[in-house]
C-alpha cells in the first residue's frame, strides 16, 4: 500500500479516525450528508484502509470528499472506534496540499472559504464579522439581519456589545499585537504558506477556465465558484 | 419524561468549574446573540458572585477555519494553546467556553496531547517560537451552559417566571437542541452522554418545563461549516433543519432553545426561509417556533427585558413565547437604540408572522 | 436435599445444562459432587427458552428430562444460594455461599454460563425507553407465555447488541444471536402471520448443522427479510411506534425504517466470578471469560490447578457443545482427582 496512504498516516486525525471498517453501515445510517448527498462515509473508510496511491488520488480529486458537514455523529456511533470525519479532514487536507481540490465543484469552493473564513482570522481575529455577512451574500439570514446589518453600531451598543472598540465585550476590535501574535501563529505552523497554496492553484485552475482572477471576494472566478452547483451531488 | 426514563441518563456526571473562569468568547454569538454572553456574565457575575475573566487579548479559537479545512490542526492547537497561556498569565485553571464547536476543539486538543504527547510538544515548541509565550493545562473546561446547567437551582431560586403557561398552568413543551460537538466527539464531556444530554433538560426541568422527546432529536441542525458558508452549498443546510422541524411538529413544542451558537441561529432563520420558499410554518397560524439560547431562557426566568436579552435579534418572533408565559414587554421599545429611541425596523417578512 | 456433606471431591457452580451433565458424568464414575445453583430452579438460561434449535424442542422438556436424571440419582444440588468465595487450603477448596454455607472441596468445576448483554448500556436504541424495544430473552417468555398483545405490522430484529462492539465493551462475537434470530424471526411470523419480519444483520453466522439450512427456510418458507446493516438509533413516533436509522450496505441506501416492535439480540458476556483469594491464579481471556490453560490439549483445565471450566463460562457455546464440553471438563476432573 502506497505513499500517499503513509502519508496520510502522519496527520494524527487520520491515525486516530482510521483503525478497521467491518462496513456495518452504522456511520452511513446517522450521517446528515449522507440523507442530503450521494455520500457513505462508510465506504470512504472502507476503501481508504488498504487504498493504494491511484485510488486515493481519485479520491482527492473527487466531489465525494467535500460533501461531508463535520458533525462528528460517524463518531458516536461506531463500534471500532474509527471516525470517518477524521479521515475526510485528512483527505481534504491532502487534497489542497496537492492541489486536487481544483478538479472538483465542491473543492474550489475551497478558495472562498480561504477568503472569508480563513482571511478573516487574520484581519479581524474572528473567523465571523458582521460587515463581511452581507445581506446580497446572504438573503436566507431573513430582514431582521438586514436591519441588523444596516444599523450595527446602534443595534450591537443596545445589547452592550463593543463594536470595534479596544478593550473587553462582544465584537471588541482585536489589539494589533494580538493581530501579529495570530499572524507569526500562521506563519510558524505553515498555514500562510496553506493559504498561499490554495491560492496558486486556483488561480491557475481559474486560467484553465478562463475566469478573471483578482483579490477581491466578487472576481468571475470567486462568483463562479460560490454559486455553480451543477446538481449531479444527489443519488 | 417519567422519572425512571430519566434515571437512565444520568450515567455521565461532569466536573463543571466552581469559580475563577476564564471566559472565551464565540464568533457566531458576538454577532448573532451578543446580548446572551452579556446575560452570561452579568448572571455569573452579579446574580451569582462568580469571578469570571475576559481577557481582551483573546481571539477566534478558529475552530469555523478549522471545520472549514482552511486553518490546520496545528495551528488551531496554537490558537486555543495561546488562550492557555493567557489563562496561566491571569492564574486561572477553569475555563468557560461560549461556543460549542469551541468546546469540542478545546476537548479534542486535550485528549489529543494525552494520546499523542509529541503534538503537545510540537504545540508548546509552536507557540513559544511564535509568540515567546507558555503555558499550563487548564483543570477544566466547561461550556457555558454546562455552568448555567450547574447553577439552575439558584437561578430558579432567584426567578421571577417559571416555563409554564400563564393562563393553564401546564408546563411548557420546549425541544432541547444540543450541538453535535459537545457531546457526539467525546461523549464523557457531555453532561448526561451524548444520546440523552441532561445539559438543557436539566434546566428546562429545574425552572418548570417539559422537554420533547421526538425522533428527529439528535440530528444535526445542518450548519455543516463549508456547508453554509458557501452560497451553491446551502441547500444542505437548511434541509437538515427542515427535516428536523418536521419531526418535532406533531408535538407542538412552545419554544426551542439549542447550547451551539450555530444551531440557535439557523434553527431560527431557516424556518424564515422554509416560510418563503415553502409557504410553510411550524407554529400555530402562520407564526414559527421561538427558538432561544439558553442564556436568553434564564433571563426570561430571572425577569430581564427580553430586549435587553437581545430577543429582537431574533427571525421568529418571541412575543408568542412571552405571552404565553405572561412576561411584560414594551412592544414599542423593540427596536429601539441604546437611548430609546427607534432608528428604524426590520422589514416584516412576505409569509411568516 | 437438606443433608449436606462438608466435604466433596467435585463442587460444580452453576446448576444449568453444563453443571448437570458434569454432574451425571461424574457421578458414573463414583464421584461425589454439589451443585450450588444460585437462582430458584437448577436448568439455568434453558428456563427462560421456549423453544429451541435444531429441532424446535421444547426447551422445558429438556431441562426436565435432566433435572430428573439429576433428582432420581440423587446428584447433591443447592438452589437459590450464591457462591461468594473461594479460598485455596492446601491442596483443596473451601467453597462459601450466600447462605452461610461452608464446603471444602478437592476440585472445583466453574459453570457459571454467561451474562446477558444489559442493553440499556445502548442509550440509543431506546431499551428501557420506549415500550416497544424487547430483548430476544422477553421475546421468548412472549412466545411461551402466548401473552395477549397488541398485533405488530412490522417486527425488526437486530443482529450484535452488545457483541462486537467497542463502544459496548465487548469485542467479541457472541455466536449464538444469528441462528437465534433466524429461528425467532420464523416464531414470529409464525405467531403473527401478517406481519413483516425484518432481521438488520451485519455478518450471518450459520456455523453449526442445520443452521445455513434455517436461513434458507426462513427465506423461502417464510418470507423473512434481511437487510445488513447495523442499528444506529432507534427513536419513538408520537404514536409509540418505533423509527429505525440503518443503512442497506448492500445497496448503499441509508434508511428509516418503521417497525412496531424491536427485538434487540442481546450477547453474552462473561458471567461474575466469586472472590477468589489470593494464591488463586485463574487468567481470563481478553474478552473477560474464563481462560482454559490450553485450548487444544486442556480445554477445562483453567490456569489454577484443581479448578475446571466448562460451558459457556470460557465463551459462548450452543447447548450440544456446553453439554460435550461438560462431559470432558468430567473426564479431566476424574483424571486429576485420580493422580491426586
Amino acid at each position: 500500500m502506497g505513499k500517499l496512504r503513509d502519508k496520510l498516516f502522519e496527520d494524527v486525525r487520520f491515525e486516530e479516525g482510521l483503525k478497521a471498517c467491518m462496513n456495518c453501515g452504522v456511520c452511513t445510517a446517522i450521517c446528515p450528508a449522507a440523507e442530503f448527498y450521494d455520500y457513505d462515509p462508510r465506504r470512504i473508510v472502507s476503501i481508504v484502509q488498504t487504498a493504494d496511491d491511484e485510488t486515493i488520488i481519485d479520491l482527492l480529486k473527487s466531489e465525494t470528499i467535500w460533501y461531508c458537514g463535520q458533525c462528528l455523529s460517524c463518531r458516536t456511533r461506531c463500534p471500532r472506534n474509527n471516525t470517518p470525519a477524521y479521515v475526510i479532514m485528512a483527505l481534504r487536507k491532502l487534497s489542497q496540499e496537492m492541489g486536487y481540490f481544483t478538479e472538483s465543484e465542491k473543492g474550489r469552493q475551497q478558495l472562498a472559504l480561504k477568503r472569508t473564513v480563513g482571511d478573516n482570522v487574520l484581519k479581524y481575529g474572528y473567523c465571523i464579522y458582521p460587515a463581511e455577512l452581507t445581506p446580497s451574500k446572504h438573503p436566507e439570514q431573513g430582514p431582521v439581519w438586514e436591519w441588523v446589518h444596516k444599523n450595527s453600531q446602534a443595534v450591537y451598543d443596545r445589547l452592550g456589545a463593543n463594536l470595534d472598540k479596544l478593550g473587553e465585550g462582544a465584537l471588541r476590535q482585536i489589539d494589533n499585537e494580538t493581530l501579529k501574535e495570530l499572524d507569526a501563529i500562521f506563519e510558524i505552523t505553515g498555514n500562510n504558506d496553506f493559504f498561499e497554496t490554495i491560492e496558486n492553484y486556483s488561480e491557475k485552475q481559474a486560467e484553465k477556465m478562463g475566469l478573471g482572477f483578482d483579490d477581491s471576494h466578487d472576481c468571475e472566478y470567486m462568483k463562479h465558484i460560490t454559486t455553480v452547483n451543477e446538481k449531479k451531488h444527489q443519488r | 419524561m417519567s422519572k425512571e426514563k430519566r434515571d437512565i441518563w444520568r450515567k455521565y456526571q461532569k466536573s463543571i468549574g466552581d469559580d475563577n473562569f476564564f471566559f472565551v468568547r464565540s464568533c457566531i454569538r458576538q454577532n448573532f446573540f451578543p446580548a446572551s454572553e452579556q446575560a452570561f456574565l452579568h448572571i455569573l457575575r452579579n446574580e451569582l458572585g462568580k469571578n469570571v475573566v475576559e481577557d481582551a487579548r483573546h481571539t477566534t479559537c478558529s475552530g469555523i477555519g478549522y471545520h472549514s479545512d482552511v486553518v490546520n490542526f496545528d495551528t488551531l492547537q496554537t490558537i486555543i494553546a495561546r488562550h492557555f497561556a493567557l489563562m496561566t498569565e491571569a492564574k486561572l485553571k477553569n475555563v468557560a467556553i461560549s461556543c460549542v464547536t469551541s468546546f469540542g476543539l478545546y476537548s479534542e486538543v486535550l485528549e489529543t496531547w494525552k494520546e499523542f504527547p509529541s503534538e503537545l510538544e510540537k504545540t508548546r515548541e509552536n507557540l513559544y517560537k511564535a509568540t515567546k509565550r507558555e503555558f499550563e493545562i487548564p483543570e477544566n473546561i466547561a461550556h457555558c451552559s454546562d455552568i448555567i446547567y450547574k447553577f439552575r437551582e439558584e437561578i430558579k431560586n432567584k426567578g421571577k417566571n417559571r416555563l409554564v403557561n400563564a393562563e393553564t398552568g401546564e408546563p411548557l413543551k420546549i425541544v432541547d437542541h444540543i450541538g453535535c460537538h459537545y457531546a457526539k466527539i467525546f461523549p464523557e464531556y457531555g453532561e448526561g452522554g451524548a444520546e440523552f444530554p441532561q445539559v438543557l433538560t436539566g434546566m428546562i426541568e429545574s425552572w418548570g418545563g417539559q422537554t420533547v422527546d421526538y425522533p428527529e432529536r439528535r440530528h444535526c441542525c445542518g450548519f455543516g461549516f463549508r456547508q453554509y458558508l458557501v452560497q451553491a452549498n446551502r441547500g444542505y443546510s437548511v434541509s437538515n433543519t427542515y427535516k428536523k422541524l418536521q419531526s418535532m411538529e406533531p408535538y407542538k413544542p412552545d419554544m426551542i432553545i439549542a447550547n451551539c451558537p450555530g444551531c440557535t441561529m439557523f434553527i431560527d432563520k431557516w424556518q424564515y426561509t422554509i416560510s418563503e420558499m415553502e409557504h410553510k410554518t411550524f407554529g400555530p397560524d402562520k407564526t414559527g417556533i421561538p427558538v432561544l439560547t439558553y442564556e436568553e431562557l434564564a433571563g426570561l426566568v430571572l425577569g430581564y427585558d427580553p430586549w435587553d436579552l437581545g430577543l429582537q435579534m431574533h427571525q421568529v418572533s418571541a412575543e408568542p413565547l412571552l405571552d404565553k408565559m405572561g412576561i411584560k414587554y414594551d412592544k414599542d421599545k423593540k427596536f429601539a437604540d441604546k437611548s430609546g429611541k427607534i432608528f428604524s425596523i426590520p422589514k416584516q417578512p412576505e409569509y411568516i408572522l | 436435599m437438606r443433608a449436606y456433606d462438608t466435604k466433596y471431591q467435585t463442587i460444580i457452580i452453576g446448576g444449568g445444562i453444563a453443571g448437570m451433565t458434569a454432574a451425571l458424568q461424574l457421578y458414573k464414575f463414583g464421584i461425589r459432587v454439589l451443585i450450588i445453583e444460585k437462582e430458584d430452579n437448577l436448568g439455568g438460561h434453558l428456563n427462560k427458552w421456549y423453544k429451541l434449535f435444531p429441532g424446535f424442542v421444547n426447551a422445558d422438556e429438556v431441562v426436565s428430562n435432566i433435572v430428573s436424571e439429576i433428582n432420581d440419582k440423587r446428584i447433591h444440588n443447592i438452589t437459590s444460594d450464591e457462591v461468594i468465595s473461594i479460598d485455596s487450603i492446601y491442596d483443596n477448596y473451601i467453597v462459601k455461599t450466600s447462605s452461610g454455607h461452608s464446603f471444602e472441596a478437592e476440585s472445583v468445576l466453574l459453570a457459571q454460563g454467561f451474562n446477558t448483554f444489559d442493553p440499556t448500556k445502548k442509550e440509543e436504541y431506546g431499551y428501557g425507553l420506549y415500550s416497544n424495544v424487547k430483548t430476544s430473552v422477553e421475546v421468548e417468555k412472549i412466545l411461551k407465555e402466548h401473552s395477549n398483545i397488541t398485533i405488530p405490522k412490522r417486527i425488526g430484529l437486530i443482529h450484535c447488541v452488545g457483541s462486537r462492539d467497542e463502544k459496548a465493551g465487548n469485542l467479541h462475537c457472541s455466536k449464538l444471536c444469528c441462528v437465534s434470530a433466524v429461528k425467532q424471526s420464523i416464531e414470529l411470523k409464525e405467531r403473527f402471520p401478517d406481519a413483516e419480519v425484518i432481521c438488520f444483520y451485519i455478518d450471518l453466522r450459520m456455523f453449526d448443522n442445520g443452521f445455513e439450512e434455517l436461513y434458507m427456510e426462513a427465506q423461502v418458507e417464510h418470507g423473512i427479510k434481511f437487510i445488513r446493516g447495523r442499528l444506529s438509533e432507534c427513536s419513538e413516533n408520537i404514536d409509540g411506534s418505533l423509527v429505525l436509522k440503518v443503512q442497506d450496505t448492500l445497496t448503499g441506501l441509508p434508511m428509516n425504517v418503521s417497525v412496531d416492535w424491536l427485538v434487540l439480540m442481546v450477547g453474552k458476556e462473561a458471567a461474575k466470578l466469586p472472590n477468589l483469594d489470593k494464591s488463586i491464579d485463574l487468567k481470563l481471556a481478553p474478552n473477560r471469560f474464563v481462560a482454559p490453560e490450553n485450548i487444544f490439549y486442556n480445554p477445562n483445565q483453567t490456569s489454577q490447578p484443581g479448578i475446571f471450566c466448562c460451558g459457556t463460562v470460557s465463551g459462548p457455546k450452543t447447548i450440544h457443545e456446553s453439554a460435550a464440553d461438560a462431559k470432558a471438563a468430567a473426564m479431566s476432573i476424574i483424571d486429576y482427582l485420580n493422580r491426586k
